[in-house]
């Protein structure tokens, strides 16, 4: 079989998981909130798209920017309204917050979907590039991967609200004295994560079936992404979602696809130990 | 009246009262018979756990409505525990123990898939209980010795050598198979017996690999069989895998004039999720709705049972909801036959049971399971499953994939 297609695949499957990950990555290094609802967002950002199809026979790519949008305002009032109340807390705090509010994410969505796999029926057709076949929803999903993660990188470091955010991350207490709203800039970080899993979802309902049994897959996921890639960083996340693709991709090639995940769980670890910033990270934050 | 004797008089009206209730109470309870059932609500297999769920419904306004099942001659009336065990395998372990142990159920029901079943059976072996298997298939269940565990699905084999059958037969060129399965218990036991029956059949089998639970990718494995140009490629797994599987390989242009996935296309959302690539699939199934059987229990006929639930949930039943209301049949039937809710009596009456029901014939054979049956073999062809096997009741002839 012809490495070219393996790699092929590998980066397809890395820039989804690239955008799985930026926006847990940036609540993770900014607020220091690990978001268990992360996964539950991309499942309800999928959902919505679906039933944006389904009955309202919006395409998934046209849907994605008021999707967001939702998903966005969604984060920004979980975030302004509870976990603002914790956020001085321990890490472990919070994340108990977080962990409980996507039991009650994850169990509404249960009660109100059902979790019967749903897909978008879409069939946008394939590429043919020199032997290797690349189907185009996976192109473009993988393209706006890299666009959305690139205006991310821009609006953190040219936009106001971006510094504010940088600032916030560097040391709370300056930046309140700076005439920063701090809780206002958390809120809208928090929203920002919420949004890129809910653009996230809207791409993954045209690749793989939705099914609330899947929020703890992407979520896991997006652990073994920050870990690997650097925590924090939005190039980090975006280096490590391609190099989680391509490893599972090789490693399924080579040592059987049972292996594939197997194999990313034991990099995760070496570079725990080896270089535990991950491959971009750095010490604090740019 | 003295203080005393007023004080007296009520004191004795209110030791009436309570003897009276506690006897009523004592009454009511020993007139409703217990069935715990864990159930995967939430979860993995959230899915299945509702089809359990609404075949359960169906069969206890039935039998409810009749004013219970009769034993001895006292009807009495069936209450059903359930619990959500979130597909976790601990707390279906424990679930079981708490219906048995706090609840005092009188009898069980297992879980969702052969995986989950295996343990509720291993409580329940511990405790005596019967326990009934609804959608368990995998021979490694079976062997354990149980003696208290009763399945209505047929052994896996069974519907594998008929699929061989149909496709030796109406496509004798199809020669080279490629196997994926997923590496869990019941997908993982229909690859393995299909690699063993293909070989017995004289197929060539080209590729046998497995995917782990949780995968989301399957296009390395895929374009991997692409290359080998099988004839034949047969993929198992749950819904959600097969969807991703099917439509990864319309990605990467991979064909083959024979496509089986287990279970998939016998389940609407399936062929739902795919659309027209669902076109042309073939699957091997427990139960479909098509082979009409008459029986003796509270719908007594397939075709009731069908109507019953086509109204109820606007759609076909597929052989999950059909093999969990039998469960809950062959059990009142034994409870009926020996008389008695004694544990070793329904338990030895299990083991005797010899019926036919709306969902065809029920007798268990000494390890447990349901003796095979003519299973039946599906494809995909309009947007509907249309039957192939078995031959007396086929509705249409194998078709090559597009």
């Amino acid at each position: 079989m012809e490495y070219g297609q393996v790699i092929a695949n590998g980066l397809m499957l890395g820039g989804l998981y690239a955008c799985i990950a930026v926006g847990f990555s940036l609540v993770w290094g900014v607020l220091n909130v690990i978001n268990m609802l992360h996964g539950s967002f991309i499942i309800l950002g999928g959902y919505l798209t679906f039933f944006a199809w389904l009955h309202l026979k919006v395409n998934p790519l046209v849907a994605l920017a008021p999707v967001a949008a939702v998903l966005f305002s969604i984060g920004f009032l979980v975030q302004y309204l509870l976990v603002n109340r914790v956020i001085t807390q321990p890490v472990l705090t919070t994340l108990t917050l977080t962990f409980g509010l996507d039991m009650i994410l994850y169990n509404a969505m249960n009660l109100a979907f059902e979790a019967t796999p749903r897909r978008i029926v879409l069939d946008l057709g394939r590429l043919h590039l020199g032997g290797v076949i690349l189907p185009y929803d996976r192109v473009v999903a993988m393209a706006l991967a890299l666009v959305l993660t690139a205006i991310l990188y821009l609006v953190l470091r040219t936009s106001r609200t971006g510094r504010a955010i940088v600032a916030v991350r560097m040391d709370r207490d300056a930046a309140a004295l700076m005439g920063i709203r701090v809780n206002r800039v958390y809120a809208i970080t928090f929203g920002i994560g919420a949004l890129m899993a809910g653009a996230c979802g809207a791409l993954v309902a045209v690749v793989f079936p939705i099914t609330t049994s899947v929020t703890g897959l992407f979520l896991g996921k997006a652990f073994v992404i920050c870990v690997i890639g650097g925590l924090g960083s939005v190039p980090g996340a975006l280096v490590g979602g391609l190099a989680l693709g391509m490893i599972e991709s090789l490693a399924s090639f080579w040592f059987g696809p049972q292996q594939a995940i197997l194999v990313g769980f034991l990099i995760m670890l070496v570079l725990l130990m080896v270089r535990p910033t991950g491959l971009v990270g750095k010490k604090g934050y740019e | 009246m003295t203080e005393q004797s007023r004080f007296g008089r009520f004191l004795s009206a209110t030791a009436v009262a309570l003897t009276g209730t506690a006897l009523m109470l004592s009454g009511v309870q020993a007139q409703t018979i217990k069935i715990g059932a864990p159930l995967a609500l939430t979860g993995g297999l959230a899915d299945e756990g509702r089809k359990q769920a609404i075949a359960y419904d169906m069969w206890l306004k039935r039998i409810n409505a009749a004013g219970g099942i009769d034993v001895g001659g006292r009807k009495m009336r069936v209450e059903l525990v359930q619990y959500d065990y979130q597909t976790n395998e601990q707390r279906a372990q424990q679930l079981a123990e708490k219906l048995i142990v706090d609840d005092k159920v009188n009898f069980l029901l297992a879980p969702f898939g052969s995986g989950h079943t295996k343990v509720v059976a291993g409580v329940a072996e511990r405790y005596g209980v019967p326990v009934m298997a609804t959608s368990a298939s995998s021979d490694s269940i079976f062997n354990q010795g149980y003696k208290h565990l009763f399945g209505t699905l047929a052994p896996n084999s069974g519907s594998v050598e008929n699929l061989i059958t149909v496709v030796t037969r109406q496509m004798p060129n199809a020669k080279r198979i490629a196997i994926l399965g997923r590496e869990d218990v019941f997908p993982k036991a229909m690859a393995t017996v299909m690699s063993d029956s293909a070989k017995k059949a004289g197929l060539q089998i080209i590729s046998l690999e497995y995917y782990p639970v949780g995968v989301l990718d399957l296009a390395t494995p895929i374009a991997k069989i692409k290359s080998m140009n099988p004839d034949w490629i047969y993929i198992t797994g749950y819904s959600k895998d097969l969807v991703l599987a099917r439509k990864q390989m319309q990605d990467l242009g991979v064909k083959a004039p024979v496509v089986t996935m287990i279970t998939g296309p016998v389940y609407k959302e399936f062929i739902d999720a795919l659309g027209p690539l669902a076109e042309g699939v073939t699957s091997a199934s427990w139960w479909h709705h098509s082979a009409q059987f008459r029986g003796n229990d509270p719908w007594g006929s397939t075709k009731a049972f069908y109507d019953e639930f086509v109204a109820r949930e606007k759609a076909d039943p597929d052989y999950v909801h059909a093999a969990a209301a039998a469960a809950l049949v062959a059990l009142q039937k034994a409870i009926e036959n020996a008389k008695t809710l004694d544990r070793a009596k329904v338990r030895d009456a299990l083991a005797a049971l010899d019926i036919v029901t709306f969902y065809g014939p029920i007798k268990f054979a000494a390890n447990g399971m349901n003796g095979g049956r003519d299973l039946p073999i599906i494809q995909v062809q309009g947007g509907k499953p249309v039957l192939l096997y078995p031959e007396a009741l086929k509705q249409g002839n194998l078709q090559s994939v597009k």
